[in-house]
């Protein structure tokens, strides 16, 4: 079981918090609820920036490359010449190609949200529990994460 | 206070306004359900008996179902300027309007995603703008701008929808808390099981700044390319290439004038003066003064062109928006766009609500005449004489486009009661 700290004020939170940390407490054995998003929080636990960033990065080249391949492709595999333009009118389908460079990339983002939070969580929307507006530290036994 | 007390302050005002609503709610309820129903019928109408029933004749092909369109994507762009472009530039003043913003962006998008299906003489077959593989083999047009239309407000609408609801996200785990019966089922459901632990919240930081990220470049393309509809063709009075700053500066401005107009009665009605400051209406004002300056230049530079261009089809394109049939819409465009919000150079009226709400009333009125003196008069007066020809508007399509209107305007009172309005979480961060 987790032994629990609740904080009403921030401040008290951020130097409880630090104060477990500089006591030896490994990082990966605290977390913290909080009402909104605290970045010294994060800092103080030395969490690193979010992977987050890297589905992002997949999402929009991948939309990039779809959108031209499936451009190019698709004017290939019916080669009608409309309005005097080439085939492959690379300057049109760029317009395509960014559209779905910010799709793929937007959606690719929020699925990794997703994944590494671990949302819909099952368990979060059936408990019922509630933390209100209190900063709260909970410290997991060594064994489970 | 209590830092406690503060938080949970913030959670009872904005969640107040989701109380029951009172009998001007219900009777602006009623009213916009009504338009909608009338709209919907009169396109049930038109559907059975054809566009011959709008006003349509040869030469003007297109008139208000686009204008219609092109007024609704253009407002929407202010939805996602506020809520992403002034995220990255960490305004403060964004936390009053975005989620307003970004729910008129989602309902704007919705309503303008009608009306090339209303334009269209078979609505049914609309799926052929969508490229599917058939056994035929045969794709769209790429070259078109209308396939890129579908591309660039088929992403927008999406990745709105996206933001919107993560932006929401930490809020409904605070309305689940708040409320009882089936909202706070539904509300339970909506947050997906949201906690708020360091995880999520870390993990939600980047996904919002990514998302803001990739929704700022659709400020400027969408609007661009929906003016490409127009400038890619040889049309005297649209085949130019300022039209796609132009367009997007008239976005951004017709936006932030809904956005005022819909903000000055939310902030009344649900008592939110403390949250929602004439500061920040201040701060928007200035938005709209400075995007109006921009849109003025614009029609200054395309007189411009046409007087120093040396094209007769384009002299004359001009002469007749000026002066011809159509000059009295002009010269109100002129007036409600470039004169009007000129008098925000003054401060106190900046920071006048009731002045500012006509201001934005009549920016909205402004640019939608805009859209429509560029689409209808250069169609009615191209190459040939011959071919000149006029349009009136007949009374489906006057009918469908204040359903459009009722359509907007009951989502957005569907809105109101039924999510927050505010970002309670950032908020909170910022006390």
């Amino acid at each position: 079981m987790a032994d629990r700290m609740v904080f009403e004020d921030r401040k008290q939170f951020l130097e409880a918090l630090r104060r477990l940390v500089r006591e030896g407490l490994p990082g990966e054995r605290i977390r913290v609820i909080t009402p909104f998003g605290v970045p010294e929080a994060e800092e103080i636990l030395s969490r690193g920036r979010s992977n987050v960033r890297f589905f992002a990065l997949v999402g929009a080249v991948s939309g990039t490359a779809t959108g031209f391949a499936f451009t190019i492709l698709t004017s290939l595999s019916w080669p009608l010449i409309v309005g005097g333009k080439p085939i492959v009118s690379i300057p049109p389908f760029i317009i395509i190609a960014f559209a779905l460079t910010i799709l793929f990339g937007a959606l690719s983002t929020f699925a990794g949200f997703l994944l590494l939070s671990r949302l819909p969580s099952l368990r979060g929307i059936r408990s019922g529990e509630e933390h209100g507006n209190a900063f709260v530290i909970l410290i997991e036994d060594g064994e489970r994460r | 206070m209590e830092n406690a007390e503060k938080y949970a302050k913030v959670d009872r005002d904005i969640l107040a306004a989701m109380e029951k609503p009172g009998r001007f709610y219900l009777a602006g309820l009623a009213v916009t359900a009504t338009l909608t129903v009338i709209g919907g019928i009169l396109w049930a109408y038109q559907i059975r008996n054809g566009l011959g029933v709008a006003g349509y004749t040869h030469p003007v092909n297109w008139a208000i179902y686009i204008t219609n369109f092109v007024f609704w994507v253009g407002i929407a762009h202010s939805g996602t300027l506020i809520s992403a472009v002034l995220f990255l530039f960490r305004a403060r003043y964004r936390t009053s309007f975005n989620r307003a913003a970004e729910a008129m962006t989602v309902f704007a998008l919705m309503v303008a995603g009608l009306y090339p299906l209303i334009h269209l003489g078979r609505s049914w077959v609309f799926y052929y703008l969508i490229p599917y593989p058939t056994q035929r083999q045969l794709w769209v047009n790429f070259r078109s701008p209308l396939i890129w239309d579908v591309f660039a407000v088929g992403t927008y609408f999406t990745v709105s929808v996206v933001f919107f609801y993560v932006g929401m996200l930490p809020d409904f785990a605070i309305a689940r808390r708040c409320k009882e019966g089936i909202r706070k089922k539904i509300y339970t459901v909506l947050s997906l099981g949201w906690k708020g632990t360091d995880r999520e919240w870390r993990h939600y930081g980047m996904l919002y700044l990514f998302l803001a990220a990739f929704a700022t470049p659709l400020v400027a393309s969408v609007h661009s390319v929906v003016s490409w509809d127009f400038a890619m063709s040889i049309v005297p009075g649209w085949h130019t290439t300022l039209f796609a700053p132009y367009f997007v500066a008239g976005a951004i401005f017709s936006g932030t004038a809904m956005v005022i107009t819909l903000v000055i009665p939310l902030r009344k009605a649900m008592h939110l003066h403390e949250y929602i400051t004439d500061d920040h209406f201040e701060s928007i004002a200035k938005i709209l003064l400075f995007t109006s300056l921009i849109v003025s230049y614009a029609y200054i530079v395309e007189f411009g062109l046409a007087s120093y261009g040396e094209n007769i089809f384009e002299m004359e394109a001009f002469r007749y928006r000026a002066l011809g049939e159509f000059r009295y819409l002009t010269w109100a465009m002129i007036f409600c766009n470039s004169l009007v919000p000129l008098t925000l150079f003054a401060k106190r009226l900046r920071r006048n609500t009731a002045y500012l709400l006509v201001v934005s009333l009549l920016v909205n009125v402004g640019m939608w005449l805009e859209r429509f003196v560029i689409i209808v008069t250069s169609l009615a007066h191209d190459f040939d004489p011959y071919v000149w020809g006029t349009y009136r508007p007949t009374y489906v399509e006057v009918g469908i486009s204040l359903g459009s209107f009722g359509l907007f305007f009951m989502l957005y009172l569907l809105f109101v009661k039924n999510l927050p309005v505010l970002s309670i979480t950032e908020i909170k961060e910022h006390l």
